[in-house]
């Protein structure tokens, strides 16, 4: 018996915020917009240190 | 001898001396002359001119030209001067024209794939007719307002990208957005123009109606709506469902009890007699008295045996407990799959809207929170992420923020779904800029938030109408900040300036838009002004000028790339150094110094805004890029920085971060926002999660929110973080699995193609108690 594939084509879904909204596919972000979602980097959020506890800066 | 021309657009067509004379004759009526002859006389002179030169094909421009000379030569000097004028502007309808063709074409024959202007708003499916069309509809109204509206100077200066007038299609027609009382619309039942709509009666009423009030207000403006009362506009609604709820439950335990065989009616009347005798009514926290004086109206007037009316009533309350909790979740499911598929401007959008909730104890109000909360969290139909409402919760000492406090449990729910579905955001109403306003249980006094970060709480026009609803931004201008630092050469004093030039140019563009709305009249606005909406608008007739009532909105002054113009102005972004920190601050103080300066001489509410810059991330950096080539940390990214936010590129701490962007908070009365960009799935680190929220509210900021991807599998229902493999059933993006896989992964068998359920996926979405 021959096997079924389904799903072929479908693309996963990548929602981001982008200026305060969600955006529900990346295709629809302008050319700047699809950079700056591209270049954003994660900010550490440092454990062991309580509410409002962080490094002099 | 001419016997051909060429035209602008590279035809040629046979030479005609009559079009030379007729345009002469036309410029000379004109001036009063009314000589064909004479207009023929000159156009040979013309034609001898040309010939002259040795020119037998010449140009349109150049036939022009000739015209001029001869008119000017022959002493037709006023008549020259007409012809100039109607020559300038047919060529500025001309420019307009291939200018505004050209953006057509592309709009027409290209996808959204390769058309940026079709993607400038994320939110607008620029594919479709409806959306195409929006597009025409606005690109040509840009173009008109350019050329015809504004001040030449205010034209130049956006076109030229100094300044960037936000929503410039919209110039001559309407204001951004309102935060719109639904408490005070629902009272007595409203229009929405085309139809009268009761008060509603029940929770799902409430709710549907709450769709209908954003969509209608969303017509008559080009900004977002926002509710900013949500819990408490809901809590009625609850309230009457309950006492719906509690009453049929009570006549179904009379009936079992007391042997009754349909005890509904009398049930309900009974319920009336105790409401008129005592004033009192079944409510949710069933701490009023209502069954004592309910059982002693049964016992004693009925004759009832204690007993059994004891049980039934214990049943009544259990009962509708229950039950009013699913009609809650259900009445605020609905709320958010509708804001998610009605749409409204001409069908290419949802409207944009936002709730502000978390403040409100009563169980009314808290049940509203927590299923709102959970329908979110559930998502759409198939598990989706909604997209809309932006949801705002609002923290407060003593309510919410400490455990032990009544609604501690709603802040972590909330974090909770924050951390699967990215809202909600959160405000904070402990900062000083929002405390100072802030009355207990006065929802007119806790300071809201519109989606897109706009904030409208003070009030120079009227100071004893301090207050959030009826209220929104009637306009806003943002500076380009980079640009002003790159042509300062590092000069401080030159900046500083140019800003107070480029300040006074958008202050003065403002006013002038204020005046153009302010004529607007009620009419023109059938649901915000037709209903009251706006704040003083129900004392206006349909045919008044806005101009007064405007005057409770806001004028309101943008920046962006505080960043870049740092980089620019001394070398280093408020990330990198503390002199740039004080320099940054330095310079949005000034600007909200002189918005608070301009408010006081004019009486206006003009304020300062962190722009949200959804059209505007790439076209100042584009066009300051050929004037001024690629500049290190300034020109080189294709998109200038938000506002006041460390550069997103830049490795920062989560909590340096906020410490840094706080103080920018107080400082943007008009609206602001932080984000934090968390790494990993936060709904495995939710005590991260929430010392991140503390950690802002800490730094008393205003608005803020964490980012984290959210992803979703549509083929296995999968949602959280997926790379290039789905964790679930390990397809890759765009990759087929076999059918056999899915379904073991799914764990069921029915029909695949047939079927749009997902028990996996519906098992996610069954609300969990809080
Ligand atoms: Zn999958």
């Amino acid at each position: 018996m021959e096997e079924k594939i389904v799903g072929e084509g479908v693309k996963f879904e990548r929602i981001r915020r982008i200026t305060g909204y969600l955006v529900g596919t990346l295709d629809r972000f302008n050319d700047a917009k699809y950079a700056e979602v591209n270049d954003r980097v994660k900010h550490q959020v440092s454990t062991g240190t309580g509410a409002g506890v962080f490094e002099k800066v | 001898m001419l016997e051909s021309i060429v035209k602008r657009d590279g035809r040629e067509v046979p030479f005609s001396i009559d079009k030379i004379a007729t345009a002469i004759y036309r410029a000379a009526e004109a001036t009063g002359g009314n000589n064909y002859e004479e207009s023929l006389e000159l156009a040979s002179q013309v034609v001898n001119y040309i010939e002259q030169t040795g020119n037998t094909k010449p140009t349109v421009e150049e036939i022009q030209d000739a015209v001029e000379k001869v008119l000017i030569e022959t002493g037709h000097a006023r008549t020259a001067k007409k012809f100039i004028l109607y020559r300038s502007d047919r060529s500025k309808f001309r420019e307009m024209n291939t200018r505004l063709m050209k953006i057509y074409e592309g709009l027409t024959f290209t996808d959204a794939k390769e058309n940026d202007i079709k993607r400038e708003n994320a939110n607008i499916d620029g594919d479709t007719a409806m959306g195409t069309m929006l597009k025409y509809g606005s690109e040509g109204a840009k173009q008109f307002n350019e050329l015809y509206v504004l001040k030449p100077e205010h034209a130049k200066a956006h076109m030229e990208g100094d300044i960037h007038i936000h929503d410039l299609d919209f110039l001559t027609l309407t204001t951004t957005c309102c935060q719109i009382d639904l408490v005070k619309l629902f009272e007595g039942g409203f229009s929405t123009g085309h139809g009268y709509i009761r008060e509603p009666n029940d929770i799902a009423s409430y709710s549907s109606l709450a769709c209908i009030a954003l969509q209608s207000n969303q017509n008559d403006q080009h900004g977002g709506q926002s509710i900013p009362n949500f819990e408490t506009a809901m809590a009625p609604g609850v309230r009457k469902t309950y006492r719906k709820l509690y009453v049929s439950n009570l006549s179904k335990g009379l009936e079992l009890l007391c042997g009754y065989d349909d005890a509904l009616e009398a049930t309900k009347n009974l319920c009336k007699e105790v409401e008129a005798t005592y004033k009192v009514s079944p409510i949710l926290a069933n701490d009023n008295g209502y069954q004592e004086k309910e059982l002693e109206l049964l016992v004693n007037k009925y004759k009832l045996p204690v007993e059994a009316v004891k049980r039934a009533q214990a049943f009544a309350i259990k009962k509708a407990a229950k039950e009013i909790d699913r009609k809650t979740f259900q009445a605020m499911e609905a709320f958010v799959h509708n804001l998610n598929t009605m749409h409204s401007r001409a069908g290419a959008q949802i409207p944009f809207s936002s709730i502000n909730y978390g403040l409100d104890t009563s169980p009314e109000a808290r049940l509203v929170i927590k299923n709102v909360l959970l329908a979110t969290e559930a998502g759409m139909g198939n598990g989706e992420t909604p997209i809309f409402p932006i949801h705002i919760f609002r923290i407060k000492d003593g309510i919410n923020y400490n455990p032990g406090e009544p609604n501690y449990d709603l802040f972590k729910l909330a974090c909770r779904v924050s951390a699967k579905r990215l809202f909600p955001n959160f405000s904070f109403m402990d900062s000083p800029f929002n405390l100072q306003y802030y009355k207990e249980g006065d929802y007119n006094t806790h300071v809201a938030y519109m989606g897109c970060r706009t904030r409208v709480m003070s009030n120079v026009y009227d100071p004893s109408r301090e207050i959030v609803s009826g209220r929104g931004n009637l306009s806003f201008t943002s500076v380009n900040l980079p640009r002003l630092a790159i042509k300062a050469h590092g000069n401080v004093d030159v900046f500083f300036e140019d800003l107070d030039r480029k300040i006074d140019l958008i202050f003065d563009q403002l006013y002038d838009r204020f005046l153009i709305q302010g004529h607007r009249k009620v009419y023109n606005y059938p649901f915000l002004m037709g209903q009251g909406i706006w704040i003083d608008s129900e004392k206006l007739k349909p045919d008044d000028e806005l101009m007064e009532v405007l005057k409770h909105g806001t004028l309101t002054l943008g920046f962006i790339g505080l960043a870049e113009c740092l980089k620019a102005l001394i070398g280093a972004h408020h990330g990198e150094s503390v002199e740039a920190r004080n320099m940054g601050l330095e310079i949005v103080s000034h600007m909200r110094s002189r918005c608070d300066m301009k408010a006081k001489e004019t009486g206006l509410n003009f304020s300062l805004i962190a722009t949200p810059a959804e059209g505007l991330s790439g076209r100042f950096v584009r066009m300051d890029k050929e004037r001024y080539g690629v500049i290190p940390g300034v020109t080189d990214r294709p998109y200038y920085t938000n506002s006041f936010h460390v550069p997103v590129y830049y490795p920062i701490s989560a909590f340096e971060k906020i410490k840094i962007e706080g103080p920018y908070h107080a400082l943007t009365n008009g609206g602001h926002i932080s984000y934090i960009e968390m790494d990993g799935d936060p709904s495995e680190n939710l005590d991260a999660f929430e010392a991140v929220i503390r950690c802002m509210k800490e730094n008393n900021m205003g608005y803020a929110s964490i980012n984290h991807p959210v992803d979703r599998d549509p083929v296995c229902g999968y949602t959280g973080i997926i790379g290039d493999v789905c964790p679930r059933c390990g397809r890759h993006d765009g990759e087929g699995i076999s059918e056999e896989v899915l379904r073991r992964i799914k764990g069921y068998t029915k029909n695949l193609c047939s079927c749009d359920e997902n028990p996996l996926e519906d098992a996610d979405k069954i609300a969990n108690p809080v």
